[in-house]
């Protein structure tokens, strides 16, 4: 029998990422996959023909650059392409039938924002350089192994010390805007700052991806940072796209654990892991295959983890209390459309850069906070907020020629939807989505091809993402960095022996950053990440 | 010319004269309007005077119930457990388990409370908290920055016991229990209480505390400041009080932007004192009853989605269709709040809403948001001055930069509720503020 220094349990991004620092490092490693694929939920697929996907998470953000660089992955075929523009169009209020669009370009994009507040557009540039300087305040945090705080272990007591040591370095107007940013919702945020509507809605609709909470809701304005994250590394612009999909991304990244020596299994579904006492010595595949390994690593989320592969049964109570609670709540559909023209926004009608870039139903915080007020109470938002690309105008292979494919990403479509979801609720969560885009586009209901709907349900039934949560779990505060998933297990090790976690139910979280597979890396070989 | 003026006669701008007082200052309290009769909060010995009667209701809860009847939460532990037990036996049983809980983390709050606040980065404090223990601290951690709501549901299954427990954590709180961050405001309405009683009782304090210092009536229209020291304030009578220093229980906002001479303050200061949140969210109803009912406290949440429905409406700006109420009996005077009837939100308040809690009503006067900061100065209707959320608490209260109760102005000093630790601690932010300044002499 084949013996593995690790195995890895789930073949996302991250357990690829994992894969590829522990086999770089010189570990024998096998990652296994339940799926014919790997990438996870970030995966490309032909859904229809001619027509390629990125059929769940569909732009890249926060990549961090380091996994960029020291993986190599442009040289395993990682190219991505900038997303150059936001456009918001607008149907109702004081700028009605017209939009707002947010360019690359300085200039450009300090007239367009002057031409529906002067003051905002002065107001701009301020605001982004105290977020790049926040971002860079919380970047080095992103590739910390989170200590924990009631530890008594010196080696933990000494990353404290350190920790604290960087927080009391900052200086301390940035530490209380961090607490403002980490504290506020991003509608009290933006109010500080910006006066027009459609500006305040479309920026504050950064902060609800992922989670069920509205604009108005605290703990929402700290994700506004994440987008100056990507910016601030110059690699490449906050969002962008992986040409060929995200299925790319988790493509090179695999391409780059197997150059270092790692094997992947795909349709290899781990159903259990093994213990030996407190500890973990294997897998158990659906088929009955045993594997075994010295150290296992789950890329699933903590639900899965422990209540599901491991089992009640072999963890203490508190930590099973605590995974208990930690809270998924997933908000998030996805519309991929098969379009046989470009769409035509009725304000901005002629084909142009805008169709290159993202578009944003998010015409004022009340739109979206209404939007949430349905998910609230368990129903889908009667207008949903929506973020749109078209990646086969960056990428023309993504469909045949003169074809289109659309990626809606919708919020919010609750998990826990009243009476539950079913194929007659996916398709009212498909016809909402099209009625509300085409009041912008019109001729969008004779251009559709195809089109596949997903809902929270069915990314949990596809992908394994519990209550289909995007981030393997909500980022809100009680969720975050030393209790994220649970207090005192922080740091990628679990309360099995031998038993590591490396997903984005991990610090720091979901966004398709690789950094939780990284730093789970890190925490296995016993570097200090 | 006196040492100190004080501008205000509330419980906190009493508890801050009394402080000059004792150190041997001589204080002139201005009173700009007359004080509401009661005093909330919760009254610590240092800040206690002779005659000091504080009413503790008990029950202290009284929430009512979807199909008549009530559920009664009562300073005995073991009296509330048999009453929650009549509706959960599974929430009974939690209950002193949850309150104990919740009094650990209160006590740390509490030792908070009558000191400046902690800076971010302090190392006692992050000591303190260690103190805790792994249990303790982790509920801290995990409390703070939560929804009441999920707190509630993580503990409770009855929707009148969290419906009831999530309008407190909320009240003149423009947010909904389901808000994050809500939760800490439980364990702030809670911290000096005894365990199990999560509502701050009222006093007479600001009555007995007028005892003993010099009070003279006037409003104030300018506080003078020459090369950038505070040098006493001017009432719109034209009168001049000169004095050495000059602490405020005015809002910062009106205290340094409106009453203080213009051009000593930082334009990005000034700036910041406008994004101070305060907005009022809650109405009163002031009913006289034909005769007294047999309760003294009644309140009607029940249940969270109830609360959240309601502050729905005043998220746009409408009055809550479906209110929360919260009434307090006084023999035949019934004083009510009703949540959400946000600043300048369309609509009208009826008294009607409170009849069908009622038996007959003589009178009843219903004062709006924007009537209450008429009548008592309270900004935007805000009886706390600034909002009372994590951003603006502790460290943060009211501005990260004014957190030690001085001001960039020498000798001008806020002592206000906007000032930490704020609503729920009877004279506090007074009694600090007036610490704090004895300090620098």
């Amino acid at each position: 029998m084949k013996t593995y220094d690790v195995i890895i349990a789930g073949g996302g991004h991250n357990g690829l990422a994992c894969a590829a620092y522990l086999a770089r490092a010189g570990r024998k490693v096998l990652v296994l996959e339940r799926r014919e694929r790997v990438g996870g939920a970030a995966m490309s697929e032909e859904v229809f023909p001619g027509f390629r996907f990125s059929v769940f998470s569909y732009v890249v953000s926060l990549l961090r650059p380091e996994i960029i660089r020291e993986l190599e992955l442009a040289r395993h075929g990682l190219q991505i392409l900038p997303l150059e523009s936001t456009l918001t169009p607008l149907l109702d209020g004081p700028m009605s039938g017209s939009y707002l669009a947010q360019w690359s370009d300085h200039d450009q994009n300090r007239r367009e924002l002057a031409r529906h507040s002067p003051r905002d557009a002065e107001a701009y540039d301020e605001f982004g350089l105290l977020l790049h300087r926040m971002a860079r305040a919380v970047k080095p945090l992103l590739s910390t192994a989170p200590p924990d705080p009631a530890s008594r272990d010196p080696r933990q007591l000494l990353d404290l010390l350190s920790l604290g040591r960087y927080f009391r370095g900052l200086p301390e107007r940035d530490l209380h805007a961090l607490w403002k940013l980490l504290t506020m919702s991003a509608a009290d945020y933006l109010d500080e700052w910006f006066d027009s509507e459609a500006l305040k809605g479309t920026k504050s609709a950064s902060g609800i991806i992922g989670t069920l909470l509205g604009p108005r809701s605290p703990g929402t304005a700290y994700v506004l940072l994440h987008h100056y994250m990507g910016e601030l590394d110059g690699v490449f612009r906050a969002w962008g796209f992986a040409r060929g999909g995200n299925g790319s991304v988790s493509a090179a990244i695999a391409a780059a654990a197997q150059a270092h020596g790692a094997e992947i299994r795909t349709q290899a579904p781990v159903s259990k892991i093994l213990l030996a006492g407190e500890r973990a010595v294997g897998v158990v595949l659906e088929g009955g295959e045993e594997l075994r390994a010295p150290v296992i690593v789950s890329g699933a989320d903590p639900r899965r983890t422990f209540l599901g592969l491991v089992g009640e049964a072999h963890l203490p109570d508190e930590f099973v209390g605590a995974i208990k609670r930690y809270k998924f709540r997933g908000a998030s559909a996805k519309v991929n459309l098969a379009l046989g023209e470009l769409p035509r926004f009725t304000c901005m009608p002629q084909p142009g850069p805008h169709l290159r870039g993202a578009v944003s139903i998010s015409p004022s915080v009340d739109y979206l906070e209404r939007a949430y007020d349905d998910a609230k109470y368990g129903e889908i938002s009667r207008r949903p907020y929506m973020d749109i690309v078209m990646p086969s105008m960056l990428d023309p292979s993504m469909a045949p020629p003169g074809k289109h494919v659309m990626s809606i990403f919708v919020q919010y479509a609750p998990y826990h939807l009243n009476g539950g979801w079913n194929d007659a609720r996916r398709e009212q969560l498909g016809d909402t989505v099209i009625d509300t885009l085409a009041q912008y586009a019109p001729n969008l209901k004779g251009a559709i091809l195809h089109r596949q709907v997903i809902t929270p349900a069915d990314i949990e039934r596809i992908v394994g993402l519990a209550e289909g949560n995007i981030f393997q779990g909500e980022l809100t505060l009680q969720q975050m960095f030393f209790l994220r998933p649970a207090p005192a297990w922080s740091r990628y090790r679990t309360p099995v022996h031998g038993l590591f976690q490396c997903g984005s139910g991990t610090h720091p979280g979901g966004g398709v950053m690789g950094a939780s597979g990284r730093n789970a890396a890190m925490a296995i070989l016993g570097a200090r990440a | 010319m006196t040492d100190t003026v004080v501008i205000g006669a509330g419980s906190n701008e009493l508890a801050a004269a009394h402080q000059l007082l004792r150190a041997g200052r001589s204080v002139m309290v201005v009173e700009e309007r007359k004080t509401d009769r009661y005093t909330d909060g919760w009254v610590p010995p240092q800040i206690a005077m002779p005659g000091l009667a504080v009413d503790q209701p008990d029950p202290w809860l009284r929430a009512v119930l979807p199909d008549g009847g009530t559920l009664e939460l009562w300073r005995d532990m073991k009296r509330s457990t048999d009453a929650i037990r009549r509706l959960s036996p599974r929430d009974a049983d939690k209950w002193p388990r949850f309150c104990e809980r919740m009094a650990r983390l209160a006590a740390l709050l509490a030792d908070l409370y009558l000191a400046p606040p902690p800076s971010l980065v302090d190392l006692r404090f992050a000591f303190k908290v260690r103190r805790l223990g792994r249990t303790g601290m982790e509920d801290l951690m995990r409390v703070l920055a939560m929804p009441a709501a999920e707190l509630l549901d993580d503990w409770f299954e009855n929707d009148v016991l969290k419906g009831a427990l999530g309008a407190l954590a909320v009240s003149d709180l423009q947010q909904g229990p389901r808000s994050a961050g809500t939760a800490f405001r439980l364990l702030h309405f809670h911290a000096g209480n005894s365990p199990g009683v999560f509502r701050a009782p009222r006093s007479n304090y600001a009555q007995i505390a007028r005892s003993g210092l010099e009070i003279r009536q006037g409003v104030v229209q300018r506080i003078t400041v020459r090369a950038g020291q505070a040098t006493g304030i001017t009432l719109d009578s034209g009168e001049e009080l000169g004095a050495t220093a000059v602490m405020s229980g005015a809002d910062p906002r009106r205290t340094l932007v409106d009453l203080t001479e213009p051009g000593w303050l930082d334009p990005d200061l000034v700036r910041a004192l406008r994004h101070i949140r305060r907005r009022g969210v809650a109405a009163h109803i002031d009913v006289e009853l034909e005769r007294a009912p047999d309760w003294k406290t009644l309140t009607f949440a029940p249940s969270l989605d109830y609360v959240e429905r309601a502050y729905d409406d005043a998220k746009y700006r409408r009055i809550s269709a479906q209110p929360c109420l919260d009434l307090a009996a006084d023999g035949t005077r019934v004083h009510a709040r009703f949540q959400y009837a946000p600043y300048g939100a369309e609509g009208e308040i009826s008294p009607t809403i409170v009849q069908q809690h009622l038996p007959a009503i003589k009178r009843a006067t219903v004062r709006s948001t924007m009537q209450l900061e008429q009548a008592f100065g309270w900004p935007q209707g805000q009886p706390h001055h600034a909002e009372l959320s994590l951003d603006q608490a502790l460290w943060m209260r009211p501005l990260p930069e004014l957190a030690g109760y001085g001001t960039p102005i020498r000798g001008l000093w806020l002592c206000g509720p906007a000032m930490h630790p704020g609503a729920g601690v009877a004279g506090a932010s007074g009694y600090n503020c007036a610490r704090a300044m004895l300090r620098t002499l």
